[in-house]
């Protein structure tokens, strides 16, 4: 690849690295808002969201153009399509937060009750940690970082489970109704979710510096998230 | 701000003579060997001392600074901009946002952005990036989150103050008047019970600020040799009357005997006092509040830990300012004045010691207060108060 491609793939880079950074910024202000049922906030971060969305539709139409005008070999290219594959991954979280600051709008003048507000605190603070190593992983190409936010994303499994629990427990103690109790049930998951996406962006982490891709049970598309829905569903039973 | 621009004004002029030399040393030796039969062969070394003596400098400057030529290439950065936060993100978006402004700067345009990053740990950065005389342009990235947070609690404090004192005053004006033009018995009983109500309250405000004020102007500190469980009975037996009215039990934990610290018993009293009956306020009905201390090297450690309705994470910090209120509806009902972390926090600097607190919001908090031990035969380690 010529120097220009190559100063292109830095400044992809750079974009992924400003893209995540702002992801990671903005979970534990969802997080806030949720807390707060801060109206204003929610639709201060409903609409960012659009820039996170075009920028990294932008991202991903430079790769394309990156790899087709320049044909990119070796740890080149394994870099181009880590940075198409992570962009959708962070653009994906980006909309989940959004909408935990929907739910804010949805339950505006509920009283949640401290354990649930305490667990929905812990939750934002380990799916934001869960990404920040992620993306610290990428800056430093950190292989065994890269690897530990697996076992990380097991610490956001558990408190999602606490937290489905303490929704049945806020229900049965007639805390909360049942609209409030499904909006909150749908909010675990989607911390659960932003957690899913930070383990698969430290999946292409090792992809980038190993070219190998992890082993598919390893991978939360095929593997524990069908665990975390099925906690869910015996739960529900 | 002023002197920090002319710093980077003649390190940038620095660099670029610099860069100048290096450049034409390396493209053409021969035109610097007929400089050096006509120039003074001391006058680069001197630039480069003067430079390095610069670049020094502004490397122990308490702000980031970066400096880029005309065509933008980054042409010095100081230690404190390659890494303002030191968490990946956070450096991220403060970089992006210095970007920008040099870009702007560029093009002849001052400009100035307050950062405000939630983290954790939340960070405020000043970013200034201005053109340079000379060509290029120069950002600052200052970190202002303390004056932006000192800021923050100098202003509620005059929220806050106004609101305790003015609510229950307001409300003796209006019951008073509505008092006066009552004739019906029992709603001139009813009313009178409630200015009762509202002066005791005032009242109770007034005695912690009093107390406030003794423990933080209170002159010379108090060395004397005090029992650490005695403190904590006279605590227990303090507040024992509320625990009782909210069925809440105020347990001792076992502790070493004859365990003794440094200080003011009067003043040790009422900050563990004020922790307990803290813990009780914002207990549930029938739950428990633990009280322990412990020896800890030079330090003992004095805990109340409750299970109760804990704090959220982003109030940890501020529990301890004067009339600071997680929740000011529910803090009303609890009849507090607002003042009681505050007061501990001053007994706490009195001694030399430090308060802090760890909580989980539904699962509790514990309150960790640790003042000098006291150890016979040595002298005292009670610290200056800060």
């Amino acid at each position: 690849m010529n120097r220009l491609a190559h100063d292109e793939l830095l400044e992809l880079r750079s974009e992924l690295l400003r893209i995540t950074a702002s992801l990671v910024e903005s979970i534990p202000r969802a997080t806030q808002i949720l807390l707060d049922q801060d109206l204003e906030g929610a639709e201060y971060q409903i609409l960012a969201d659009d820039e996170i969305d075009s920028r990294t539709l932008d991202l991903e139409d430079r790769c394309v153009a990156l790899m087709a005008l320049h044909a990119p070999v070796a740890s080149e290219l394994r870099h181009a399509v880590t940075i198409m594959k992570m962009s959708a991954d962070i653009e994906r979280s980006a909309d989940l937060v959004v909408n935990i600051c929907k739910v804010a709008r949805r339950i505006h003048g509920i009283q949640l009750d401290p354990k649930m507000r305490g667990l929905i605190g812990r939750m934002g603070t380990q799916a934001q940690i869960l990404f920040r190593h992620a993306i610290q992983a990428y800056a430093d190409l950190d292989l065994p970082m890269a690897k530990a936010v697996d076992d990380m994303d097991l610490f956001l499994d558990y408190l999602h489970r606490q937290f489905i629990e303490s929704i049945f427990e806020s229900h049965s103690a007639g805390t909360i109704d049942l609209a409030v109790a499904i909006q909150m049930a749908v909010t675990a998951r989607f911390y659960e979710r932003i957690g899913d996406h930070a383990v698969n962006v430290a999946h292409f982490v090792r992809y980038l510096i190993t070219g190998e891709i992890p082993p598919a049970g390893d991978h939360r598309r095929g593997g524990r998230l069908g665990e975390a829905d099925a906690e869910v569903e015996g739960l529900v039973q | 701000m002023i002197f920090v621009l002319g710093l980077l004004s003649g390190l940038a002029a620095g660099v670029v003579s610099y860069l100048l030399f290096v450049a034409s040393s390396k493209n053409n030796s021969v035109v610097i060997a007929e400089q050096a039969t006509s120039v003074d062969d001391e006058q680069p070394n001197e630039n480069l001392e003067s430079l390095l003596l610069i670049r020094d400098a502004v490397n122990s400057l308490s702000v980031g600074v970066v400096v880029v030529g005309t065509d933008g290439t980054v042409i010095f950065r100081n230690k404190l901009a390659e890494s303002v936060t030191g968490v990946v993100h956070s450096d991220v978006l403060v970089e992006e946002v210095v970007e920008q402004h040099l870009s702007a700067a560029l093009n002849g345009e001052t400009k100035r952005q307050v950062l405000d990053l939630f983290g954790p740990p939340r960070k405020v950065f000043s970013v200034l990036a201005t053109p340079l005389l000379i060509g290029g342009a120069v950002a600052m990235i200052e970190d202002i989150t303390e004056r932006y947070l000192v800021d923050a609690v100098r202003t509620d404090f005059v929220a806050n103050i106004s609101h305790e004192l003015k609510t229950p005053v307001g409300a003796l004006a209006v019951l008073a008047e509505a008092l006066s033009q009552e004739d019906d018995f029992d709603i001139i009983h009813r009313l009178s019970e409630k200015m009762v109500d509202e002066a005791i309250r005032v009242g109770r405000t007034i005695d912690d600020l009093l107390e406030l004020s003794r423990i933080e102007f209170g002159g010379e500190a108090v060395k004397d040799e005090v029992d650490a469980e005695a403190i904590i009975s006279e605590s227990i037996s303090r507040v024992s009357p509320l625990a009782s009215t909210h069925s809440i039990r105020v347990a001792l934990i076992e502790m070493p005997q004859s365990l003794k610290v440094v200080g003011d018993r009067r003043q040790l009293v009422s900050a563990i006092g004020n922790l307990i009956e803290n813990a009780v306020k914002y207990s549930e009905v029938g739950s428990a509040v633990e009280v322990s201390a412990e020896d800890e090297g030079e330090w003992v450690e004095f805990r109340v830990k409750d299970f109760g309705l804990g704090i959220p994470a982003r109030d940890l910090d501020r529990v301890f300012e004067r009339f600071y209120r997680v929740d000011r509806a529910r803090s009303r009902d609890t009849g507090g004045t607002g003042l009681g972390l505050a007061i501990v926090r001053h007994v706490a600097n009195n001694h030399g010691g430090e308060v802090s607190v760890t909580s989980i919001e539904g699962d509790g908090s514990t309150f960790l207060l640790k003042i000098p031990k006291y150890v016979s035969g040595k002298q005292s380690i009670m610290r200056e108060s800060a």
